[in-house]
């Protein structure tokens, strides 16, 4: 909410996840945060995943409307299937919680608008980011240049010794076909500010506040 | 009407205002040792079609599904039309019967829980015991059919049993056959009746098949003493059975499971150095207070798909515990 607040233009509000779904009826977009405030039991995000305010997201969705998942967010999109694949639990078994890189996409997507193909220094905070999908969902999204963010050095080098949770092809942040879901594991809102250390993640901010107007 | 089936003592006929129906016409036939002994006692067949008529309506009001549709005039049953698995369902609470001779233990032994075997029905072989493997092997019926048949047969002797005790009955064994109609649910089907079921009395009076079997006395005045009793209990009294179903989730194979590789690594740090692999799921227990039918396990298999499990990463199993 705060790192939203800061963006000129964005008149963020709350919504409880335990809301009815036309509580996002009027919304411009919407921001599905991490941090596990819906629970996290089953899977993550598998609860959440079939909660009825996933409904009025699915309206977003389909209304063109920008919908950003973030960590638990994410994980929330790929359980109910707006999103493909699955994150599985880290191949450490450790809760990974550090600053990473992700060498940014160069499609142009709404998300990245301005920084393709830049490196961002965003901190990941999680057990099961372990981006995970069938072949055919891999090849698709190659095809069509749907991985937004992946794991990377700060020089942009993506290899099997950046990749923090074990991910495909070191998988952060997927976006889908239409371009207005994005789903990532490192946290943005953490990255908006010089006192936190970075402000890489508030160009992703922005750019989701420019898509909901 | 066209005489579809004559069995040795029943009549099946088509219905002629439905190919999914059929008419079971009971018959005052009473036959023992797989046919080997034949006679005719006349009211059998309607008090034998009374008898189902009232514990398959007693069934179908506890949400167990038989293919009773609805009596009609005479000893005959309007039925959903199924195909008959070729096995029968027994069983048992107390030892009696092939039980005893199968093992030569007394008669009269109560079993330390109910007992579910499966026989093959074929009288040149003498309905021989079969397993589940068997059956599943032989293509009679899948494993999870079997598992189904069993945890309905579970079901009516708990119904059965609390019925007949609230009249002073006790259920020692009883047969079951099922069916499956052209939606794919499994039917109870057949029938009920003194010929199917072991009943004594406090007394350790039978009221059932055994009387002919063993010539002791009238089997007519048996089964007719039988319904008269039974129609006095009230299975609405009976409290509804808790049916348990395992969900099993376990990560696809070739997919890395952390949890297990690290429980691993403990158990051979432990001593147990001959653990190879370690693969971690998750198990849910669910139980319902409704008796299993086809339609509520493919609610569960979906309501599995949709959250207990996520078929992108993990394999399941939905499993009846009985």
């Amino acid at each position: 909410m705060r790192a939203l607040s800061q963006i000129p233009g964005a008149n963020p509000y709350l919504v409880p996840s335990s809301s009815d779904p036309a509580a996002l009826k009027d919304a411009d977009g919407a921001v599905i945060p991490g941090g596990f405030s819906y629970g996290d039991y089953i899977r993550a995000g598998a609860v959440a995943g079939v909660g009825e305010i996933l409904e009025g997201v699915r309206e977003l969705v389909d209304s063109d409307r920008p919908v950003l998942g973030v960590c638990n967010g994410f994980q929330i999109l790929a359980e109910s299937g707006i999103l493909p694949g699955a994150l599985l639990p880290n191949v450490s078994a450790h809760f990974v919680c550090k600053w990473v890189h992700v060498k940014v996409a160069e499609t142009h997507t709404p998300f990245t608008e301005g920084i393709e193909r830049a490196v961002l220094a965003l901190p990941i905070a999680h057990t099961e980011g372990n981006y995970y999908c069938s072949e055919l969902d891999l090849e698709r999204m190659r095809k069509n240049r749907l991985m937004a963010f992946r794991y990377s050095d700060a020089n942009g080098r993506i290899a099997e010794d950046t990749n923090p949770n074990g991910s495909v092809d070191n998988i952060a942040g997927i976006v889908n076909e239409r371009g207005n879901v994005l789903g990532m594991m490192p946290h943005p809102e953490r990255a908006s500010r010089p006192s936190l250390g970075s402000v890489d993640g508030l160009m992703i901010l922005r750019n989701f506040v420019r898509r909901t107007q | 009407m066209t005489i579809i089936y004559e069995g040795k003592s029943k009549r099946l006929h088509t219905d002629p205002d439905s190919t999914e129906r059929i008419i079971v016409e009971f018959t005052d036939a009473v036959t023992a040792g797989d046919g080997a002994r034949r006679d005719l006692k006349p009211g059998k067949g309607k008090i034998a079609c009374d008898t189902t008529e009232f514990i398959y309506s007693a069934l179908a009001s506890m949400g167990i599904e038989t293919h009773l549709v609805k009596r009609l005039e005479g000893p005959r049953l309007l039925c959903h039309r199924v195909r008959i698995f070729p096995v029968e369902a027994v069983c048992r609470n107390v030892a009696a019967g092939s039980f005893c001779r199968r093992y030569g233990i007394e008669r009269g032994r109560a079993l330390s829980q109910p007992l579910v075997e499966f026989f093959l029905k074929n009288d040149a072989l003498h309905d021989p015991l079969i397993t589940a493997h068997a059956i599943a092997d032989l293509g009679l019926a899948s494993e999870e059919d079997v598992e189904f048949m069993r945890s309905v047969t579970l079901s009516v002797n708990y119904y059965l049993t609390e019925m007949f005790s609230q009249v002073d009955l006790k259920l020692v064994d009883f047969k079951l056959e099922f069916g499956k109609a052209a939606d794919g649910r499994i039917l109870l089907a057949d029938e009920i009746s003194g010929d199917g079921i072991r009943v004594w009395e406090k007394t350790g009076a039978s009221l059932d098949k055994d009387l002919f079997r063993e010539d002791r006395g009238d089997v007519v005045a048996a089964y007719r003493q039988l319904l008269q009793c039974i129609r006095k209990s009230d299975i609405s009294k009976v409290p509804s059975q808790k049916e348990r179903i395992r969900v099993i989730v376990m990560p696809r194979d070739g997919i890395k499971n952390p949890q297990g590789e690290v429980t691993k690594k403990a158990l051979n740090r432990l001593g147990l150095k001959e653990a190879d692999t370690v693969r971690s799921g998750r198990i849910y227990d669910i139980t319902l207070d409704a008796p299993l039918t086809n339609s509520l396990l493919m609610k569960i298999k979906q309501m599995n798909a949709k959250l207990l499990s996520n078929p992108i990463a993990e394999k399941s199993q939905v499993r009846m515990e009985t």
